[in-house]
């Protein structure tokens, strides 16, 4: 600790209470911020080792001396998606500010902890907390204070800016601002943490879906098609020399195109009705994963059957016209995924549409039929496993004989791009 | 180095704090969130703030990472090696009057410490990301040309800025600070366009906002944002007469729509009876 701390209006005064709460900062206040990391990752935000070292660093250099600046230093650590955002706000909300329902309270386990238990009695012992505010202090009030201490103890101390001895700016002996609600003690940030996780910006973002299954995207990604396309612009080199020599020395240039990925791939995703539900988390990893590895990559939507139209968003109230979608057909690879399960009538009779609206009077088995022409290179997922395909319902087999269909293991994808592949 | 905005700037207090603290950790700052937010001038600010130098790179789906860092002009030296350099002072045995810098090799190069901004990195594609990355993490490169590496004399500031057109991938991800900037609310918005019109009337603010945020909310293809409100008010301040118009008479529709879709749809052409 800097020389600040030992300021003669330090509220305890005496060396060893100080000296006190620093030992007890260092080790303790790392196992609770491991079991912050562990409620992250509980929340299933992929985090890895190095994000850890990261954020011990971060801690380190002083960067989060309030809970305002440790929201963003672990906000800025740990989460790279905005989809996470969400989630992240409600863990941390939860494990520092003692709010909502962030799965399992361990209220008491931290009361009960030796850390807790020590901190309070210091407080008590050195007046900063009288047993009179005390009583009037929430549990929320109480955890702040807790760990802002923490906070406020690791990091750099410089000179008088610490919280102890910085007389109107302590946070301690304050409770008559505090007045019941939360307040959020922070230099120029007040309340950012707080402000932010209450207005739940992010919630539109949050899928609660992270990936599993590593190695979907390594399949997909063989799926990479490098073509020489676009201008002529390369240099090559080789040539260059080669024809020059040939021309007693005079410079010819011989350009090439430049390999490049040109692989179109376009998801219809039925995310309609019930019976896709129990699949939506499944289809939703894949989905994740396959993103990042093509040039060009849309999704569209469809509910239950194709009857000549799909939408661009994810509420199905942007349609796009079924001559466009199929117009890019060609050179676009094409993967449907849903479960192929509909009444039977749906598929085979003329307006067999359940929407009053359309106006189509082909049954859905032509648009089907009309699609898998348009798209030659496509695929059928279904997330139904193969071998109940037949005990699920009679249209999946049917469907499966208009598109190859493969079931969403990895083995079925696998299959998927292999065929994907062929048709190329 | 600690920033806090610039007089013409609004910084939101946790946005500052983000800049501080991934200038402290060294971390690249990924900043992510729709057209108008601020993200690229974010860059230009910092620069300005610490009055520093700037170097931009403004992305294109045809670069490969390695011409931000360095070109070899081979056609100029083959050109040079034929008909000579004549007036230009160019060695033809020296490669390295052949080599131009891009913005990251300048940034490097730089005696002093510099904010790099690259701009719209979701062009470009996920290798050439993958390739920037080791060259930002370990603040050097090669000439491969000459096997020369080119070592960070002060690592720069690298603002990096995605209008997520496409997902970046997950190692880029995770070896920035990423953060997602929300479009700004009517409070912060209030304050960003009294920077630009620091006489505006409450009354004009208010009716303007309240319009604004109103057709931001129908869903448009391309929603209004901060550089079309700016657009707007100025536009209608300086036809004069009293406030924006509401509903269908919002006058200078314009500056606030620019597709023709969303024109027609803000005139109540209804798209979606063309579609069945």
């Amino acid at each position: 600790m800097g020389a600040g701390v030992l300021d003669s209006s330090s509220p305890g005064g005496g060396t060893a209470a100080n000296m006190g709460t620093q030992t007890f900062g260092g080790a303790c206040k790392d196992s609770l911020m491991l079991s912050f990391i562990q409620q992250l990752r509980e929340a299933e935000i992929p985090i890895s080792v190095r994000y850890i070292l990261e954020f011990y660093r971060g801690l380190q250099k002083g960067l989060a001396p309030d809970l305002d600046r440790l929201f963003l230093l672990a906000r800025l650590v740990f989460i790279k998606n905005v989809e996470h955002y969400d989630v992240f706000e409600r863990v941390f909300a939860h494990f520092f500010l003692g709010k909502g329902s962030w799965q399992m309270p361990d209220w008491e386990e931290v009361f009960a902890g030796k850390p807790f238990q020590e901190w309070l009695r210091e407080q008590l012992e050195n007046g900063a907390i009288s047993a009179e505010e005390l009583r009037t202090y929430g549990i929320e009030e109480l955890l702040r204070q807790f760990w802002e201490t923490l906070l406020a103890q690791t990091g750099q101390h410089d000179g008088g800016h610490t919280w102890i001895g910085t007389g109107g700016r302590s946070p301690f002996g304050h409770s008559g601002h505090v007045g019941g609600g939360m307040r959020v003690y922070g230099r120029g940030l007040h309340g950012t943490a707080q402000k932010v996780i209450d207005k739940r910006n992010y919630i539109n973002y949050s899928e609660k879906s992270p990936l599993a299954r590593e190695n979907v995207s390594q399949i997909l990604a063989s799926l990479k098609n490098l073509k020489r396309a676009g201008p002529e612009t390369e240099l090559d080199i080789d040539e260059t020399i080669a024809r020059t020599a040939k021309n007693g020395g005079e410079i010819e240039l011989v350009f090439a195109r430049e390999f490049r990925d040109r692989l179109k791939l376009t998801v219809l995703l039925d995310n309609g009705g019930y019976s896709m539900i129990p699949y939506l988390d499944l289809v939703k990893s894949v989905f994740g994963k396959i993103r990042d590895h093509f040039k060009d990559l849309k999704y569209y939507y469809f509910h239950n059957c194709l009857y000549g139209v799909v939408y661009q968003d994810l509420p199905r109230t942007r349609a796009i016209p079924w001559e466009a979608f199929v117009s890019q057909g060609s050179d676009t690879h094409l993967i449907i995924i849903g479960d192929a399960n509909m009444a039977p009538f749906e598929l085979m009779a003329a307006n067999g549409s359940l929407y009053i609206q359309g106006s189509d009077r082909r049954p859905g088995r032509e648009w089907l039929k009309e699609l898998r022409a348009a798209f030659p290179a496509s695929v059928w997922l279904n997330p139904i496993a193969k071998e109940r395909w037949s005990k699920e319902s009679v249209t999946i087999n049917r469907i499966a004989r208009i598109f190859p269909m493969e079931d969403l293991t990895l083995a079925g994808i696998r299959n998927a791009v292999q065929i994907l592949g062929r048709k190329r | 180095m600690e920033f806090e905005g610039t007089e013409r700037y609004y910084l939101s207090p946790e946005l500052g704090e983000i800049v501080n603290i991934s200038i402290s950790m060294e971390k690249p700052l990924l900043l992510m969130g729709e057209a108008g937010t601020g993200k690229t001038r974010l860059a230009f600010e910092i620069a300005r703030a610490f009055g520093i130098n700037m170097e931009e790179a403004r992305c294109k789906s045809t670069f490969k990472g390695e011409e931000l860092c360095y070109v070899y002009d081979t056609v100029l030296r083959l050109n040079d090696s034929r008909f000579g350099s004549g007036e230009s002072g160019r060695n033809v045995n020296d490669i390295w009057d052949y080599l131009r810098f891009g913005p990251i090799g300048r940034a490097f190069l730089a005696e002093d410490r510099r904010v790099l901004l690259l701009d719209e990195i979701d062009k470009t594609d996920s290798d050439t990301q993958d390739n920037l990355l080791d060259v930002l993490e370990d603040g050097s490169f090669t000439i491969r040309e000459i096997n020369h590496k080119v070592a960070a004399q002060h690592m720069p500031i690298i603002i990096i800025t995605s209008n997520a057109k496409r997902e970046l991938s997950d190692p880029f991800l995770r070896r920035c600070f990423c953060h997602y900037i929300p479009f700004p609310g009517p409070e912060e918005i209030s304050i960003i366009v009294r920077l630009h019109f620091p006489d505006i009337a409450e009354q004009l603010l208010e009716a303007c906002l309240t319009e604004f945020y109103r057709l931001r909310g129908q869903g448009f293809e391309k929603p209004p944002a901060t550089a079309e409100l700016l657009d707007w008010i100025g536009a209608v301040r300086s036809s004069g007469g009293n406030g924006p118009g509401a509903g269908k008479a919002v006058r200078h529709i314009g500056t606030l729509l620019k597709r023709s879709q969303d024109l027609l749809k803000f005139k109540g052409v209804n798209q979606k009876t063309q579609f069945r």
